[in-house]
């Protein structure tokens, strides 16, 4: 399955040394050089690597991305805060910047800091999960990450706690071949509640690199919400990890918006009985463009639930690819699970590639899944128009009903508002780029 | 108002109408009947502007503009409403959003400002007691999981709300109940009016025992083969279409 570029080992073997020993901490530099080493085995996927199949980084083993050094942020090019309220860690080219963050008190035994300090503040809870939830074992990237990040958000949830109002994790990504790694840690006792938003923007042809880990325990309940607003210019390679217990509720919204290749990778295990995922996700992408998405979800144990609705958008020379995988292992029977795949093309130049994958291991199993791939309805248009309403108005309408299929469902009104108003304007500068 | 002269028109290379002659004045109530394939639905087609139809022959006037000449939706702001055979379902689109933007964009073509919230309203809520529609429709998304007559009744409903000058019904009754078709036909009678014209296709009698015509005519093959009044619908019922069919040449073409 290797199929990779070889990547010049010695430049990211130095590189590695000389950022290693500019760390504060010792603490986890094991888990580091294992990372290292399990990444300049993987190489950077070709196009022969399977799952890389639709979606070329080879030109970035030949690309030499720096370390992106600190940057002067304007506060106005940061996503807008979710509230007068809350919780919310700004951080730049991948490194905790306090001055734009927001700090406020939190209910008892809830820690919400930057991962490099609870390293240090709380050892043992990074050490017990930090590189330890299963999947994208093969992830070059994520492998990468776990050796090069500098910081990120560590969320701690304890038993039974509920953080009401919204938490916000912004990163902010500036330079040209410059590459960041955000690394995110939450995690959610038993029971425990937390809505959550990651937020990403940035300026320049830089590569951002972040890797999520989640681990929801029983009972938790969690809303998470990953919006990539990247530049236009800029690379977005990410996983994401996901362990739910037995009852939990995890709800996950994936948007991308804008990047000149984005691709995501989640991986979901349901490893509790009656744990509960909904994954929901949205990809726009202009001419030029790739917004890649690979999911899977796992189901270890009885009575689990999962849900996954993606939806793509392709405009002008565009490309998706989506590829879900639901996997019900042998002993999680009444495994109900769907995953629906839907892809608009807004022109002939677009291409959308879909592969949903179902693996059973077991009977007694619902598990269903589709995928579409299409133009918007000429008898739809028609119908509209009949009304009075002009062509133009009435694709914007058709698409924005498309797409708004997502987002409405968005419990957290600032951000559904915003994102609504994202996708009105994209809409808006798609037809006059159109006429 | 609307002047149809000599019309041909063509799908896919296969002739459908073959030399249509029709007008119809303002108040004037016209019932286009015939049987399956006689091509009633391609002049509905026509009227309103959907692509595919190529006209390869005649005219049609409508207000003394050359209505083949004009956008859909420019008919649509002039005034011309086609109920649809088969309602079209727009997933993600709520009813009252769609009538909102339809309204908007008629009144924006006549110079008139958007209509405010509130006579909105009150208008949305006179024409739903008009089909006897309940409020929970309009936050529905357009047609979608309607049922047959439900579909329907939103047509007329939406005719309602955008007062057309003229209107074509493009067999409405077809797969509705009687009680259906009685609400359908009470929305048609009540916005009947000596400035409005309609145009009602239909491949039964039974609608027009309840929106009376003031002419009938009978497409047969892509040809007007009889025009007449009310009582021809009638003599239809009992004779059907087929005496059409054997005696082509005795059923006089006549322009009304």
């Amino acid at each position: 399955m290797t199929a990779a570029v070889l990547v010049p080992q010695d430049h990211y073997r130095q590189d590695f040394e000389r950022f290693t020993a500019g760390l504060k901490e010792s603490a986890g530099l094991a888990l580091r050089r294992t990372a290292l080493e399990r990444f300049l085995a993987l190489g950077v996927p070709s196009s022969r690597w399977e799952s890389w199949r639709f979606t070329d980084v080879s030109t970035l083993a030949k690309t030499r991305f720096s370390r992106a050094g600190d940057a002067p942020v304007d506060p106005a090019r940061l996503p807008p805060p979710l509230g007068d309220t809350g919780q919310r860690l700004v951080f730049v080219n991948g490194r905790y910047s306090p001055g734009l963050s927001r700090v406020e008190s939190l209910p008892k035994g809830v820690i919400v800091s930057s991962l490099e300090e609870a390293l240090r503040t709380h050892p043992a809870v990074v050490e017990a999960y930090l590189g330890r939830l299963p999947g994208l074992e093969d992830h070059p990237f994520t492998a990468l990450n776990t050796a090069f990040w500098e910081d990120g958000a560590f969320v701690y949830l304890p038993r039974g706690a509920m953080l009401e109002v919204p938490l916000q994790l912004v990163f902010f990504a500036s330079g040209e071949q410059t590459v960041n790694y955000p690394r995110n840690l939450i995690v959610a006792e038993e029971a425990s509640q937390a809505t959550i938003v990651e937020d990403y923007r940035g300026m320049g042809a830089y590569l951002s690199c972040p890797v999520t880990e989640i681990d929801a325990a029983d009972g938790a309940v969690l809303e998470h919400h990953r919006i990539q607003e990247e530049d236009p210019r800029a690379w977005h390679l990410s996983g994401l990890r996901l362990r739910q217990g037995r009852d939990s509720q995890a709800t996950l919204y994936l948007l991308s918006s804008s990047g000149l290749l984005v691709r995501t990778d989640v991986v979901a295990r349901l490893d509790g009985e009656g744990a509960d995922c909904t994954l929901n996700g949205l990809t726009l992408v202009a001419d030029g463009q790739l917004g890649d998405q690979h999911i899977r979800v796992e189901h270890t144990k009885p009575h689990g639930t999962s849900r996954q609705l993606f939806k793509g958008v392709l405009a002008g020379k565009s490309r998706t690819v989506f590829d879900g995988m639901i996997q019900v292992h042998q002993n999680a029977s009444k495994t109900d699970a769907s995953q629906s795949n839907r892809n608009l093309l807004l022109s002939r130049r677009a291409l959308a590639n879909s592969n949903p994958r179902l693996e059973i291991l077991t009977d007694d199993v619902k598990c269903s899944h589709g995928s579409t791939i299409g133009f918007l309805d000429p008898d739809a248009l028609f119908y509209l128009r009949t009304r009075g309403i002009g062509a133009t108005q009435a694709r914007a309408l058709l698409v924005y009903a498309f797409a708004n299929d997502i987002i409405e469902h968005i419990r957290l009104r600032p951000l559904r508002e915003r994102l609504e108003g994202l996708l009105a304007e994209r809409l808006y500068t798609e037809e006059r780029q159109r006429s | 108002m609307l002047e149809i002269h000599n019309l041909h028109v063509s799908v896919e290379g296969q002739e459908i109408l073959k030399g249509i002659d029709l007008v119809i004045q303002p108040g004037e109530v016209h019932a286009m009947m015939g049987p399956n394939g006689s091509g009633k639905s391609t002049l509905a087609n026509v009227i309103s502007g959907r692509e595919g139809y190529e006209v390869t022959a005649g005219t049609i006037r409508y207000r003394g503009q050359d209505l083949l000449a004009m956008d859909p939706e420019d008919r649509a702001r002039e005034g011309i409403f086609l109920a649809f055979q088969y309602p079209v379902e727009i997933p993600g689109v709520n009813n009252l959003y769609f009538l909102k933007a339809a309204v908007n964009a008629v009144r924006k073509h006549r110079g008139e400002p958007e209509m405010d919230a509130m006579d909105f309203w009150e208008l949305i809520q006179e024409r739903m007691a008009l089909v006897k529609m309940d409020e929970a429709f309009l936050k529905r998304p357009v047609n979608e999981g309607f049922s047959g007559g439900e579909k329907k009744r939103n047509e007329i409903f939406q005719m309602a709300v955008l007062e057309p000058r003229f209107a074509v019904l493009d067999e409405t009754d077809s797969g509705l109940d009687i009680d259906a078709l009685k609400i359908v036909a009470d929305g048609v009678n009540t916005l009947r009016s000596p400035e409005r014209g309609f145009l009602v296709i239909t491949h039964y009698q039974r609608l027009l025992n309840y929106i009376v015509p003031d002419y009938v005519h009978v497409l047969m093959n892509g040809r007007i083969v009889r025009s007449g009044g009310k009582e021809l619908a009638l003599e239809l019922e009992s004779q059907g279409y087929t005496w059409y069919e054997k005696e082509p040449g005795q059923a006089p073409r006549v322009s009304v």
